[in-house]
């Protein structure tokens, strides 16, 4: 069927005014936070679900594929149509339906923004605690498909442990309610594993999302080290004693120069890396943790430690972390950051074989990343212009994810797989492991329709590659951080 | 049919002739009342896979077995020819104590594990009763938690890798070792759960936590089941060093007495300053610290539920957990454990009709918006009910899952929800 038929039906079903289909509208729609992209033929912006499944069963009809996009700020090429098809948005799905502070429960749409649901509970002295460094841009829907997380999931956990329930619709255009707002549902966890599903199993159209009481107390330390190797013995050791900080993240020295110009955080100009360690919970127990924590730091050689008590003492020692990305952005045209993770007591050794590995392309790197949980966020500086330099980037990202696997890790530890990494899949998955995995897939009958070409080793490639960085951190803002 | 002597030798061409035997004499491997045909019991990954692979060239029908102490769940099964048990597959086969994390075998009991993590000052968080004899595998596959849910998260929290074997008998991985990992569908949760209806889980990597350093606990009397939520309500907000808190209610036509058991771990200085306010909060209550001996109050674990006529499970919303408990404790007067913080609560009657309690039961489950299972009765009572109650609003999502990795029936079949 034609094209124009195809828009006529979206058109039908879902207004004009929500249907895009001009070249200049969907260019916008092309690309997420990655280098790649891929031209949709059609863009739709329901406003319910029963919108959602209208444009499902058209594109279905039309024999055309369905990507969902939230904000767009994936880091793995998630929201891009590679084969085309129809993009359905969320953006218009942004309402926060129902918050029930007494269960600690909410039920939002996918298009609410991250942080949105922590500000309106925040009255309540609640907060949602997934918190991916995107949060002022992302969608609750695009977290609840990549499994987002970010600094403070070292404790609390990432986006699968805070979803209760899910509204979907699946891809013969049914709207069906997966778990649920009590604690138990009978069957199958069917939300956990739609959760991390990268849009390749169904559109979630609402989201119950269970909240937090916020801690008593929070204490923030920052510890400088001249050499990564010491930063990272002071992680194995923090993890060794069985500590769970909040929050326990690193930044190399290159991150640090490039930090230091715009945020003025004090870094001295000879300092290896520093630590941002968060501790909370009763203020007897966060203090107990606090001292611990800086004990362990002095005895491994720590230059200087900064304590922050106090909720502006504590923005500014974040201040130089949260500003990381944005300052990169100003040292490269481009530049890519990975997302793999190891054992944690592997983190020395596999940081030296990233710098190594670096150098040996010729390329910089900023490391800057969440240490505790051992999720590597190498920055790879470049200049796309150059020629042939987004290919060798691309190679050097594949060995550093090589590097990662055979420490015992895995390719991707936030940021999906998606697009980009879909041939490391078979690295880490026997052909037997991927074959069950296509079982789901066709369970929820959505071989061919949600998102193809993502998460599953294929040869088919994406259109043209082109960094987007610069555009995504501006969406996002720039004080975004990885 | 296949006559049982062939099945008895060609399993012991797979696992060696002391390791295929009939289950006849053995109270162990009986489910519902129903004994299989042969007990198999395989030495390795390999081993389960060529049973598997046996079982579905043959059409029959294995249910996996670890300890057997949740035999009781689950619907009366369609067919059960073959009892799968994991108990020799029973060691530890990673533990890095610096990088929190631990692998296992599915056959390893819950307190060998517990035991063998101690020593590095360490534990899985499991919260479930017949430690001795419950398997790692078995928690698994009957999502087993308790109250200490809230504090320390569920199995679907803590698990971040599981290996099963499929019905064709392939030997598959789903997660990792890592604990941050979004690579893949995440299929630990979706065998977690389900009840040997899937695969055989063979083993699993935990996230493992430091022994808290000092555990106490204490306990509450309190006059209405209300009281106690409400109060329960108010710890928690106060985010005080809660390891477990459970409401535990028995009695008759004439009255119930209500015990709030808490349990307190962390530093010292904040298990003391939690301590003094629990006991300050309980109003008009009689308090009574139990120390720092926490098995003393094992009396609530639920094992005394294992001889209840009718066991049910329910969950429902936390603002709605009082309300439902006095409206089924108007029901014959049952035992009840309540999980305040989760809305989960356990209710046991003994020599009672089951099946008109039952049909009352899930009524009120109904007017509170719970969801209610039943976990244990007797199989006469269970040919006419689904113990699941009503298939969720997913079913059919359900059903083609069931399909998809048991194209044969022969995984534990009708077990689960809707009879799969
Ligand atoms: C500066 C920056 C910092 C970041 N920091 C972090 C971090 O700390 N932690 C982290 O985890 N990630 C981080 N990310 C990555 C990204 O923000 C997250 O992956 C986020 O969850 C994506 O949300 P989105 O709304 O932008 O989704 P999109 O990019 O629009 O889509 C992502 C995927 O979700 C799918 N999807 C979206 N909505 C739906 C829906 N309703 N139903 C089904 N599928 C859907 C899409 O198809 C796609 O596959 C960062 C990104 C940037 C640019």
């Amino acid at each position: 069927m034609k094209r124009s038929s195809l828009i006529r039906d979206l058109q039908g079903a879902i207004g004009r005014r929500w249907v895009l289909h001009a070249p200049e509208d969907l260019l916008v729609y092309e690309y997420d936070a990655t280098i790649d992209r891929g031209l949709p033929e059609a863009v739709v912006l329901p406003d319910d679900a029963e919108g959602v499944a209208s444009a499902v069963c058209i594109a279905s009809n039309h024999g055309v594929p369905v990507t969902a996009r939230g904000a767009g700020t994936g880091l793995s090429g998630g929201a891009i149509p590679c084969e085309g098809g129809v993009v359905i948005v969320t953006t218009r799905m942004n309402r926060i339906l129902e918050l029930d502070p007494e269960n600690r429960i909410a039920v939002v749409e996918p298009g609410v923004i991250n942080l949105d649901i922590s500000r309106s509970t925040a009255p309540y002295g609640l907060y949602y605690a997934p918190d991916p460094s995107s949060q002022k841009a992302c969608s609750i829907g695009g977290n609840v498909a990549e499994n987002a997380g970010g600094p403070h999931c070292l404790r609390y956990g990432t986006t699968t442990n805070h979803v209760l329930g899910l509204e979907i619709v699946t891809a013969d255009g049914v709207v069906v309610w997966l778990g649920g707002k009590t604690a138990d549902t009978p069957g199958y966890d069917l939300t956990g594993v739609v959760v991390g599903s990268e849009g390749t199993l169904a559109i979630v159209t609402k989201v119950i999302v269970r909240l937090l009481h916020k801690p008593e107390a929070t204490v923030t330390l920052l510890a400088i080290f001249d050499t990564v190797t010491q930063a990272s013995r002071v992680v194995s050791s923090i993890i060794g004693k069985g500590m769970v900080p909040a929050a326990l993240e690193m930044m190399d020295k290159n991150t640090m120069d490039a930090v230091e110009p715009f945020v003025h955080a004090g870094y001295p100009p000879d300092a290896g890396a520093v630590l941002l360690i968060e501790v909370e919970g009763l203020k007897e127990d966060a203090q107990e943790q606090a001292d611990a924590v800086a004990s362990i730091c002095r005895e491994l050689e720590a230059r200087e430690i900064r304590i922050g008590l106090s909720q502006e003492d504590r923005d500014r020692l974040w201040a130089g972390r949260k500003g990381a990305l944005g300052a990169l952005g100003r040292l490269a045209p481009s530049y890519y950051i990975l997302d793999g993770v190891i054992p944690r007591t592997r983190l020395p050794t596999v940081l030296d074989g990233v710098y190594e590995a670096c150098d040996r392309f010729g390329f910089r790197v900023a490391n800057v990343f969440h240490a505790g949980d051992g999720n590597l966020h190498p920055n790879v500086m470049f200049d796309e212009r150059v020629q042939g330099a987004t290919k060798k980037v691309l190679d050097l990202g594949e060995e550093i994810m090589r590097l990662c696997v055979d420490a015992g890790g895995s390719i991707t530890g936030e940021h999906g797989v998606g697009y980009e990494k879909r041939n490391y899949m078979s690295w880490i998955f026997s052909p037997d492991d991927l074959e069950v995995m296509s079982r789901l897939k066709a369970a929820f009958g959505a071989s061919e329709i949600f998102n193809p070409g993502k998460v599953f080793p294929t040869s088919k490639g994406c259109g043209e590659v082109s960094s987007r960085m610069r555009a995504a951190i501006a969406r996002v803002g720039a004080d975004a951080f990885v | 049919m296949i006559a049982q002597a062939t099945i008895l030798d060609d399993l012991s061409a797979i696992v060696g002739g002391e390791h295929a035997y009939p289950a006849d004499e053995s109270q162990r491997f009986v489910v519902d009342g129903m004994t299989p045909r042969a007990v198999v019991e395989p030495g390795s990954y390999e081993e389960v896979a060529g049973v598997m692979r046996y079982a579905s060239e043959q059409g029959l029908a294995a249910i996996p077995l670890g300890g057997g102490t949740k035999r009781h769940i689950g619907n009366l099964p369609s067919r059960y020819d073959l009892a799968l048990s994991l108990s020799h597959i029973h060691q530890i086969i990673e533990h890095e104590p610096a990088d929190l994390t631990v692998t296992c075998q599915a056959g390893i009991s819950v307190a060998e594990l517990d035991r063998r993590l101690r020593v590095h000052g360490q534990r899985v968080p499991f919260d479930v009763s017949h430690g001795q004899q419950a398997s790692v595998g078995g928690v698994l596959a009957a999502n087993t938690n308790g109250p200490s849910r809230p504090a320390y998260g569920a199995l679907r929290d803590f698990t971040i890798g599981i290996r099963m074997v499929t019905g064709d008998g392939r030997i598959t991985r789903a997660g990792g070792k890592v604990v941050k990992n979004v690579a893949g569908f995440d299929l630990c949760k979706l065998y977690i759960g389900s009840l040997g209806t899937l695969g055989v889980i063979v083993e699993a990597t935990f996230k493992v936590m430091p022994v808290a350093r000092l555990e106490r606990s204490v306990l509450l009397s309190l006059d209405t089941p209300g009281g106690a939520c409400a109060l329960s309500a108010e710890l928690h907000r106060r985010g005080l060093a809660l390891s477990h808190v459970q409401l535990s209610g028995r009695g008759d036509a004439t009255g119930y007495s209500w015990l709030l058991e808490t349990r307190l771990a962390g530093s010292e200085g904040a298990v003391e300053r939690s301590e003094n306010e629990v006991v300050g909060l309980a109003p008009g209550s009689h308090a009574q610290p139990a120390g720092s001996d926490v098995s003393s109050t094992d009396r609530f674990s639920g094992e005394h539920f294992d001889d209840s006529s009718l066991l049910c499970r329910f969950s429902t919303l936390p603002s709605r957990l009082a309300a439902f408990i006095g409206a089924v404790q108007r029901l014959e007067s049952p035992d009840i454990l309540a999980e305040p913080a989760t809305g989960i609560l356990r209710v046991s009657w003994h020599e009672i009709d089951g099946a008109t309690v039952l049909e009352r039961a899930r009524q009120i489950a109904a007017s509170h918006s719970a969801t209610a299972v039943v976990e244990r009765c007797p199989p006469e009572l269970k040919q006419h009910i689904d113990v699941f109650g009503d298939p969720p609003p997913a079913f059919q999502l359900m059903r083609s899952v069931k399909q998809q990795f048991d194209p044969k029936g022969i995984l534990s079949p009708g077990r689960f929800v809707g009879r799969l």
